[in-house]
């Protein structure tokens, strides 16, 4: 596997009620670990996997969102909100667990277009 | 049944390829006969880069993989032994793998 | 053009598995390469050999591996999916001391670096 694809992740789903959570985190794993240019973007119900304190155990789930505090360590450095999605959902920069760029819908679309593979999960 | 056979006499079941089938039978001397079984006397050099990899799952949920755990260990116990040469010389030839197993993290899907 | 397919969703759970398969078709049909189909998440359900379908519907696991066969085509299906959702070839039933093995004659199982791999020798992956 020589050559290098940039391949960005956009992430959509709430971190738990399916299993999408986890895809992405091992999807972005897995590439990371293959030394490919992983880009996640959180965006929709997605941000909330951001969120910090997750207890999930009531439900029976394990904590997916804890492994991106380990994003960095894999190499993966660029990681992006989409800005309007935390607006609409009162969230704010400051409150969440990892640090992130946020970024305007425009931006987003180029971030997509300048991708060599696209994952929505 | 394959089994573990603990120097007190107890035996702790094990799966085909030498897992642990129940993580909660994870003990320190688990850890250390596991380790006999493939040749490695546990020393505070390997229990150092043992209990780091226990307090990054517990912190994370992950095993780190191989150029993770390098990234890791230079973090938090310094360059000189953040260095896939050490790590190899304490565990063999794929650590990441090997301190998963004796740390009593699950076992990976993915081991191929 | 070298095309790889992503496949998130099981035959019957939404439109997309159905979608994939129209497309993987016109895709060879128009001349296109199709380096690797990697099935993932609720999607390597297309590889098990037990399902039984009612006669007046159509059989879209029958249908892939109908094309998987004629064109000789990578079909891979995600260990860490297949293995949760109780698909299993017979080497990992043997290592997991599982009763039987169902995977479908021309799917294989192996690891997320194969679709990794799939988008570095690919022009494009395609996700469904």
């Amino acid at each position: 596997m020589s050559k290098t694809r940039s391949i960005t992740l956009l992430i959509k789903q709430a971190p738990y009620g399916s299993s999408k959570a986890k895809a992405a985190l091992d999807m972005a794993l897995s590439a990371a670990v293959f030394e490919q240019n992983v880009q996640l973007i959180f965006m929709s119900d997605g941000v909330f996997q951001l969120l910090p304190d997750q207890q999930p155990a009531g439900i029976l789930a394990k904590n997916t969102s804890a492994a991106l505090t380990a994003l960095p360590l894999y190499g993966i450095e660029s990681v992006y909100v989409d800005a309007e999605s935390l607006q609409q959902r009162n969230l704010s920069l400051d409150g969440l667990a990892i640090d992130v760029e946020s970024v305007s819908t425009e931006q987003l679309a180029t971030l997509i277009h300048e991708s060599d593979v696209l994952v929505t999960l | 049944m394959n089994a573990l056979s603990l120097p007190d006499g107890r035996r702790i079941p094990l799966d085909k390829d030498g897992y642990l089938r129940s993580l909660d039978d994870w003990s320190i001397e688990v850890a250390g006969t596991l380790a006999n079984n493939e040749n490695i006397s546990l020393t505070d050099a390997h229990w150092e880069i043992i209990h780091l990899v226990q307090q990054f799952y517990e912190e994370t949920g992950l095993a780190p993989a191989t150029r993770a755990l390098v990234r890791l260990v230079a973090q938090r116990a310094g360059p000189d032994k953040g260095r896939s040469i050490y790590l190899m010389k304490l565990f063999g030839g794929k650590p990441a793998l090997t301190v998963s197993k004796l740390a009593g993290l699950p076992r990976p899907a993915n081991c191929f | 053009m070298k095309i790889s397919l992503l496949i998130m969703s099981a035959p019957g759970e939404n439109q997309s598995n159905q979608s994939a398969l129209s497309f993987a078709r016109a895709a060879l049909d128009a001349g296109h390469e199709i380096y690797r189909l990697f099935f993932y998440e609720q999607g390597v359900g297309t590889g098990t050999n037990l399902a039984v379908v009612p006669q007046d519907e159509y059989d879209l696991r029958a249908a892939w591996q109908e094309l998987i066969q004629q064109h000789d085509l990578d079909a891979v299906v995600c260990v860490a999916s297949a293995l949760k959702r109780g698909l299993l070839n017979e080497e990992e039933a043997e290592r997991y001391e599982r009763p039987a093995a169902n995977l479908a004659k021309g799917f294989t199982i192996s690891g997320l670096g194969q679709w990794v791999d799939a988008c570095i020798h690919s022009d494009r992956l395609v996700s469904f």
